[in-house]
């Protein structure tokens, strides 16, 4: 098990967002997470890529724990310099791409290598190169982020992830800000990633796309899993009201 | 008095005018910067000490402050000022400015979009490595226009000197065209302030562009 998450609690100054939410995700499984904007999948995502704390509960990668709860019920993450280990593990991309505007292509995607995991730079570059080969933007390792298409970014914001070699990679909405015609770019990427077994968890309503590439659905409303199972069941078949009701503005 | 002696003694306070305003960028320039880490400090008290430090040195003119970075340790220590004048002088134009700076700086830093921020974490970068890597170099290109025009207005504000009777270019302008009864010390003061900024847009400018190779 690459990730798993035990009874996940977080509230924003009172207001619950996550309510005792537990899932795992296994080595080379694709996981989707769908649900209506505010049903908390952002949170969980952040929570799980350390950008938030979680309130209770237990986070472990790779069978480790980076966070538990005490006998209080307070949650404790371990020491920071071990925490830098945790989140050495997950890369996240955003729906805003979120690149480095100064640095170029090549530059976004070698900078944390060489600076953070102080690995070689002819390696780093070696590495850089053949990511973007991969998604098929070579031509651009010497470009600003300003001079790329919305789906060439995010593309990069991928390649920039997977330099860091990380064991899960979290995808939050990640053609949610581009143009109709750029999302099928970026949705090819992720399908060749799964592909290759790389493990994913992505956050998405393009429903064709996690009915097709998907190993498991969670289905979230409200701060909890409502339903979580084989796309063909979830899709095809839900077994609640709430999934099939949030479906079926999907549907035509 | 002949024009070149003229010259030649509003040279030296050419020369002064623009040690002041050397000394004052050398000095308020990182000055700047520790008083902008003060004011966004999490502790509460230090975050209100700088606010407050930053309304008097905004809300004051600096005029009223050089004369009590200058006669202030005299009244308030009894101490000797003798050859303190050049130093009062750098410390007021510093500390003022330092206060200008930081808050042009502390806009710059908040106007950097979170997603930055967040970016850098999840890429394991350590708070340093975050603000010198990815968040100073964006906030050095947003600042320049406003860097620019503070610096602009420091090539005038040297002239506050004369009131520590300080012979820099404006206040030997006016001693020469008294003692002279002409008009031309002014115009020589004139002209050198206005070549003055004219280098400092044209430098500026030279350092914007640099920053052009992205957006
Ligand atoms: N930093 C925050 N502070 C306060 N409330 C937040 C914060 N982040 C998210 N929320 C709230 O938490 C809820 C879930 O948000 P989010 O996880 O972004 O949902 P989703 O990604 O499913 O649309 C929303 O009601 C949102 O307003
Ligand atoms: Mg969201």
């Amino acid at each position: 098990m690459v990730l798993e998450m035990k009874n996940i609690r977080k509230q924003f100054d009172g207001l619950e967002v996550l309510k005792d939410i537990s899932f795992h995700v296994d080595s080379g499984e694709v996981v989707s997470i769908i649900g209506p904007s505010g049903s908390g999948k952002s949170t969980l995502l952040r929570c799980a890529t350390f950008l938030e704390t979680i309130d209770g509960g237990e986070i472990l990668y790779m069978g480790e724990h980076a966070a538990h709860t005490d006998a209080s019920g307070k949650a404790v993450y371990v020491h920071p310099k071990q925490l830098h280990r945790f989140r050495s593990y997950c890369g996240l991309v955003f729906q805003q791409f979120n690149l480095f505007p100064h640095y170029n292509v090549l530059k976004n995607l070698t900078d944390a290598p060489i600076h953070v995991q102080h690995r070689s730079r002819e390696e780093a570059e070696e590495t850089a190169m053949e990511l973007l080969r991969k998604m098929g933007i070579a031509d651009k390792a010497n470009a600003y982020p300003y001079q790329l298409s919305g789906g060439q970014q995010q593309r990069v914001a991928i390649a920039r992830a997977l330099a860091m070699r990380p064991e899960i990679l979290y995808f939050d909405e990640p053609t949610s800000a581009l143009d109709p015609e750029l999302t099928g770019e970026v949705l090819k990427v992720i399908r060749q990633l799964a592909e290759e077994k790389m493990t994913m968890v992505v956050v998405t309503h393009e429903m064709p796309f996690a009915r097709a590439v998907s190993n498991r659905v969670i289905f979230m409303d409200g701060g909890v899993i409502v339903e979580q199972g084989h796309p063909e069941a979830v899709f095809g078949d839900p077994e609640q009201e709430r999934t099939r009701q949030f479906l079926s503005n999907y549907q035509r | 008095m002949s024009f070149s002696t003229m010259f030649s003694t509003m040279g030296v306070g050419m020369l002064r005018t623009c040690s002041i305003f050397f000394l004052t960028l050398l000095f308020s320039l990182p000055l700047g910067m520790i008083v902008m880490f003060l004011r966004r400090s999490r502790i509460k008290v230090v975050q209100g000490i700088t606010k407050v430090f930053i309304a008097i040195m905004r809300g004051t003119p600096l005029m009223l402050q050089l004369l009590v970075w200058y006669f202030g340790p005299y009244y308030l220590f009894g101490a000797s000022i003798r050859g303190y004048r050049f130093t009062a002088i750098i410390i007021g134009f510093s500390v003022n400015y330092a206060a200008y700076f930081a808050e042009i700086y502390r806009g710059g830093i908040e106007s950097i979009p979170v997603g930055q921020h967040e970016a850098a974490e999840v890429l394991g970068y350590s708070k340093s490595q975050t603000f010198l890597r990815i968040v100073l170099p964006q906030v050095v290109k947003r600042i320049m226009p406003s860097v620019t025009n503070e610096v602009i207005t420091l090539v005038k504000d040297t002239s506050l000197a004369f009131t520590l009777a300080y012979n820099e270019v404006f206040s030997l302008a006016k001693q020469i065209s008294a003692s002279q009864t002409s008009f031309m010390p002014f115009v020589i003061a004139g002209v050198f302030y206005f070549i003055a900024n004219y280098a400092v847009a044209f430098a500026m400018e030279r350092v914007e562009k640099a920053f052009n190779y992205y957006r």
